[in-house]
């Protein structure tokens, strides 16, 4: 990890950059952390839910009544008796008005898993027999499992009572982008490409299960939520909302999480229903998730189906991208279409491909909801577009190696603006390329069914969402009477060592030690204002609003003790827990003395000087709207990920095994290369998953066939290869004050795609779906050999395809060329 | 789970008369991994369970005068693990050291694998690749059943309400020469997706005097296939590969059809070589 800032103390070893070692794995590694099915609060009760066995039918009736005959059932809710009294939610807050959420279904099931009715109990069994006892009478219709054939005009509807603002039937928003001339690129290109590829629909997986303990107060009214969650203020305000109680009424908390990966960043309806029990029956009440509940009515990775074009120009250039996509977000979705346009907008990068004609139907299918998850649609756009890039230079007898260094970002000056809008201030996504590449020794010969292949990504730093016009992140500080740092955040961690990374910016900003920092639980009730943890957001807007409260923090602390030293605050410098005058670090004031000044002696403060030590600030990215074209800098700053996958597959078994991979990254100034290391290898290992294994698999009536760690193949740790070649070449972001870029999500992008064209330079055999089991594998195989080919696309093998069908091929509420943008502008942009 | 009475008898025989007692509502239990997850899931909720646990001699190992292998019934996978196992014997301690996962072969007895009868186990396809005996007892006395007569379906025994699996009898070392199990799966700890056992006796020339072939997991029981002794392991997986449903033309079943092929074959080869150094 180079080091470019210059050390803001003048004594401490600065720890920003060094791999400190987690604050949270003692608590992890002893089993004392504590997640929430370990609360027991006194009194507390069981609930539990009773899901739709079916995936789409009409409720007839539902009868909770039998449930309250159960012994040690103390009450059951279902949809009905609640019309009118909650409100419905769905909206990412503002701008997107869709209210498809509802604790339960009232009038229709959409899709296997779906709330039916609910029961809470002394003893949690006792909740399940009274979920047995409820009589449920519900009217199966034909569920729709395929996204493609949820756009045929006579496939069953979805969604019955929304009206949408952009779509109709099962078409619940669109997404384009039109960005130079595509038809233009395509007439002059030496070769187009053109493929049908199909992602897959991922779990989360996150180990911690979805929960939560709602214990309300009913002398003061406030209602206190502890859940495992990403974001505590998404919780909070939605809840308020629904339950149509003030914001100061509810008070969420968030014991340790064990991962979320995007799926934990929303609302969902069990935190909805304990709420209600718990506000009924005046007691605590715990609802944890099983398993099984969490794949059927948690949200998952997204499933497209694209119809992508790559043109390139006789010496490699990239010149034009069209893609239809149709984006399979579910039965409802809070997240789901946000993810087709960051996903593909972002998705674009690493190439300033000048000519760009991207069309997206974002169906409803009678699925699982679909929402964020690890990569926010980069990896299904990777998946497409690298693919495309291996295709075109091989029919133009390229290098893929070489055509990508000839395309990717590299320009002479800083910041670089691509015909998509994205801003780069910083990237070494090129070294990052060639050393990815060597590390596999690209130009080797290959053995017999060995390949390699190479993918290369950005990925987003934080965002400004279409439907979410904020970027935020906010940090206190105090500093303790006893010398000792609390830093109190929103921002939920929940595998990404915020109490570490935190602590390591505020101990070098006032030269505490990082053993007298702590990080507060998140708590709506004492945390600042902040977005939660998501789009790998942490390092870079968190870090920068801690940035700013410790310089803050910093100031006043020099301003006492050049008070009481009567030196210049310029003169003085900190470190080993003491502000002391510059050059001597031996003497000088300790921190606690300071703090205790600041609250205890507030006559020996400077004339004006407010008392004690609390500083706060929030930092907010300086990033743009998404424009009607589609275009935009939706993110601060981006981080690169060259990827180079070196596979072996067995032609007897079909089995591809993953013998070599190297990852070189760009994330910027890393704050602990431990923990960012970490990330990349998490991240690798969801985009095996995505890969070679993890579906979810529906029969026709929509019913999942895998909803247990059994049947979903979830990667373990003996799949993943010793991942020894995992490098940083830092280009720290100029965007943010520290120069961190996002790590969380960058080494998934590039995973299905690097080893798809791995895949594809041992066998021949070019993947259009994923994931590539060795079903499909072997089974690939055997049809190449018996169609007596060298090259085959499966199971999509079209390549005499022309063309994507048009976005104007599909019923529209509008007339073909209407500006489509309704975004107010609450910005001067001009 | 829903409530049960739990009941642990000291004999073999007091637990027949404990299954006849309590009926339909009666399950036996030994280790539990299967049915203990059932019951987690209230897929199933018996009345009573029967422990085999506190009976003496349903665990452990012992060799019949013969040489035939007794297995109790009872025995952990682990603890066929750590045995010593004389000749191919020994495969079955292999079999039973790759399979699910720790905490399971902690638990996970060898007669439960066989009363589970699920198609894609590997002891219920050992156990009639090998041509195993199973004793049973019941009510009407003592029983023995070729394996391949014990496993009618998926899920599926021959085993009566008020019986008890009590032995796996493996034969004598020297009904064959070498025995080869090789199965596909997709991660460590999944169940297969395919296995296959040859079992081969000397000849006295170069050809074996008999090769028993068996496949399971892409049906619903372990089939046994006709393979000519002098078979190479490339035909006798043609053979193998075209008796799997051979109309079938889904991808999952070509599939099974292929990993049949590929897996008879390296069986075969595997055991002719190794009778070649025997």
């Amino acid at each position: 990890m180079t080091e470019t800032q210059a050390r803001p103390t003048g004594v401490a070893p600065r720890l920003v950059g060094t791999s400190v070692p987690r604050k949270e794995d003692l608590a992890l590694l002893t089993g004392t952390a504590r997640f929430v099915d370990d609360l027991r609060l006194p009194g507390m009760v069981h609930a539990r839910i009773l899901r739709s066995e079916v995936a789409h039918a009409r409720v007839r009736s539902i009868d909770t009544a039998p449930a309250l005959e159960v012994p040690g059932v103390l009450d059951a809710l279902a949809g009905a008796e609640l019309v009118g009294k909650v409100k419905p939610w769905g909206d990412l807050m503002q701008d997107l008005l869709v209210g498809d959420h509802f604790p339960f279904a009232t009038d229709k099931v959409l899709y296997q898993g779906q709330e039916l009715a609910a029961v809470v109990a002394e003893t949690k069994y006792q909740a399940w027999d009274g979920c047995e006892a409820v009589r449920v009478d519900l009217d199966e219709l034909p569920a729709v499992v395929d996204p493609e054939e949820a756009l045929a005009p006579d496939a069953p509807l979805v969604q019955e009572q929304i009206v949408y603002e952009f779509g109709e039937g099962n078409v619940f928003d669109r997404y384009k982008v039109r960005i130079g001339d595509f038809g233009a690129a395509e007439a002059g290109a030496a070769v187009v490409v053109r493929q049908r590829f199909a992602t897959n629909k991922q779990a989360g997986a996150a180990l911690d299960p979805h929960g939560c303990v709602a214990d309300y107060d009913s002398f003061t009214g406030v209602l206190t939520l502890y859940s495992s969650t990403q974001s505590i203020y998404m919780v909070r305000d939605v809840l308020a909302d629904v339950l149509q109680i003030p914001r100061t009424k509810v008070r969420v908390v968030v014991p340790d999480v064990g991962a979320g990966f995007g799926s934990k960043a929303q609302i969902f309806g069990h935190e909805v229903i304990a709420s209600l029990f718990s506000m009924r029956l005046g007691r605590p009440v715990k609802l944890v998730l099983s398993r099984g509940e969490i794949f059927r009515s948690g949200t998952t990775r997204n499933a497209q189906v694209r119809y992508a074009e790559l043109a390139m120009a006789a010496d490699g250039e990239i010149t034009g991208y069209r893609d239809y996509v149709v984006h399979n977000t579910g039965a409802m979705s809070v997240w789901g279409n946000q993810v087709v346009h960051i996903g593909t907008n972002v998705g674009m990068l690493p190439y300033p491909i000048p000519n760009i004609h991207v069309d997206s139907d974002i169906v409803h299918t009678t699925t699982a909801p679909g929402g964020p998850l690890r990569g926010f649609g980069i990896p299904q756009a990777i998946w497409a577009k690298e693919q495309l890039v291996d295709m075109a230079a091989r029919e133009l007898g390229l290098d893929p190696l070489a055509v990508r260094e000839r395309n990717v970002i590299d320009p002479d000056e800083f910041p670089f603006r691509t015909p998509m809008g994205h801003v780069i201030d910083s990237t070494s996504i090129k070294q990052c390329l060639q050393a990815s590449a060597e590390a596999v020794d690209w130009s080797a010969p290959r053995a017999p069914y060995e390949g390699k292949g190479l993918a290369v990504s950005m990925k987003y730093t934080s965002c400004r969402h279409p439907s979410l016009d904020t970027d935020l992140s906010a940090v206190r500080l105090r500093l303790e009477t006893d010398g000792t740092v609390t830093i109190y955040s929103s921002d939920v961690s929940h595998g990404q060592s915020h109490a570490t990374m935190l602590a390591q910016i505020v101990a070098d900003g006032i030269g505490v030690g990082i053993e007298k920092v702590s990080l507060a639980p998140p708590d709506s009730m004492t945390a600042p204002f902040g977005l939660g943890t998501y789009a790998s957001r942490g390092a870079a807007v968190l870090g920068t609003a801690c940035r700013l409260a410790t310089e803050r923090l910093r100031d006043k602390i020099l301003a006492i003790a050049a008070h009481v030293l009567e030196v210049g605050p310029e003169d003085l410098d900190t470190g080993h827990d003491r502000v002391f005058v510059k050059g001597l670090p031996d003497s000088g004031i300790y921190l606690e003395i300071i703090a205790a000044t600041a609250a205890y002696r507030t006559h020996q403060l400077p004339p004006g000087f407010e008392p004690t030590l609390e500083t706060v600030a929030t930092y907010d990215t300086p990033t743009e709207r998404e424009g009607s074209d589609g275009s935009g800098n939706l993110s601060v700053t981006y981080s690169g990920a060259a990827h180079a996958a070196h596979v072996r597959v067995d032609p007897d078994t079909g089995r591809v095994t993953v013998v070599d991979y190297a990852m070189v990254h760009d994330t910027g100034t890393v704050i602990n290369p431990l923990v960012v290391e970490g990330q990349h290898h998490g991240g690798f290992a969801m985009g095996l998953g995505m890969a070679l294994s993890e579906d979810y698999v529906y029969d026709a009536q929509g019913r999942q066939l895998n909803a247990s760690f059994k049947d979903y193949l979830a990667v373990t740790a003996p799949d993943v290869p010793e991942l020894t070649k995992t490098a940083e070449i830092p280009a720290p972001s100029t965007m943010i004050p520290g120069g961190q870029k996002g790590a969380g999500e960058s080494g998934t992008g590039p995973v299905p795609a690097a080893i798809g064209n791995a895949v594809f330079d041992a066998t021949g055999v070019r993947f259009t779906v994923l994931p590539i089991t060795p079903q499909r594998m072997l089974v690939a195989l055997r049809e190449k050999e018996r169609q007596g080919v060298e090259t085959l696309r499966y199971p999509d093998d079209m390549p005499d395809f022309t063309g994507p069908r048009r976005h104007a091929d599909w019923p529209s509420p509008v007339s073909a060329g209407a500006d489509l943008d309704f975004d107010f502008d609450w910005e001067d942009d001009d | 789970m829903r409530p049960f009475t739990w009941l642990a008898p000291d004999t073999t025989e007091e637990a027949v008369a404990l299954l006849r007692e309590h009926g339909s509502g009666a399950r036996v239990i030994a280790g539990g991994q299967s049915l203990l997850l059932a019951m987690k899931e209230r897929t199933v909720g018996p009345s009573h369970l029967v422990s085999l646990g506190g009976i003496t001699g349903l665990a452990g190992v012992t060799t019949e005068p013969d040489g035939a292998l007794v297995v109790g019934a009872a025995t952990t996978y682990a603890a066929l693990t750590r045995a010593a196992l004389r000749g191919w014997h020994g495969v079955l301690s292999d079999v039973a050291g790759d399979l699910a996962d720790r905490p399971v072969r902690n638990r996970g007895t060898i007669g439960g694998a066989l009363c589970a009868a699920d198609p894609r186990f590997d002891v219920p396809a050992f156990a009639v690749g090998v041509d195993a005996v199973l004793r049973i007892s019941g009510a009407g006395g003592d029983r023995t059943l070729p394996a391949g007569e014990f496993l009618l379906g998926n899920g599926l025994t021959a085993i009566g309400q008020d019986e008890i699996l009590t032995a796996v009898v493996l034969p004598p070392p020297a009904t064959w020469d070498a025995v080869v199990f090789e199965k596909f799966r997709h991660r460590v700890f999944d169940a297969a997706i395919v296995s296959a056992t040859c079992a081969l006796r000397r000849g006295s020339g170069a050809t074996p005097a008999a090769v028993r072939v068996t496949v399971a997991g892409a049906t619903a029981t372990p089939v046994v296939l006709a393979v000519d002794a002098g078979a190479t392991g490339a035909h006798a997986g043609e053979v193998a590969a075209a008796s799997v449903l051979p109309d079938a033309t889904d991808e999952p079943t070509r599939y099974r059809r292929e990993l049949v092929r590929t897996l008879v074959r390296r069986t075969v080869d595997r055991a002719r070589t190794q009778q070649g150094s025997a």
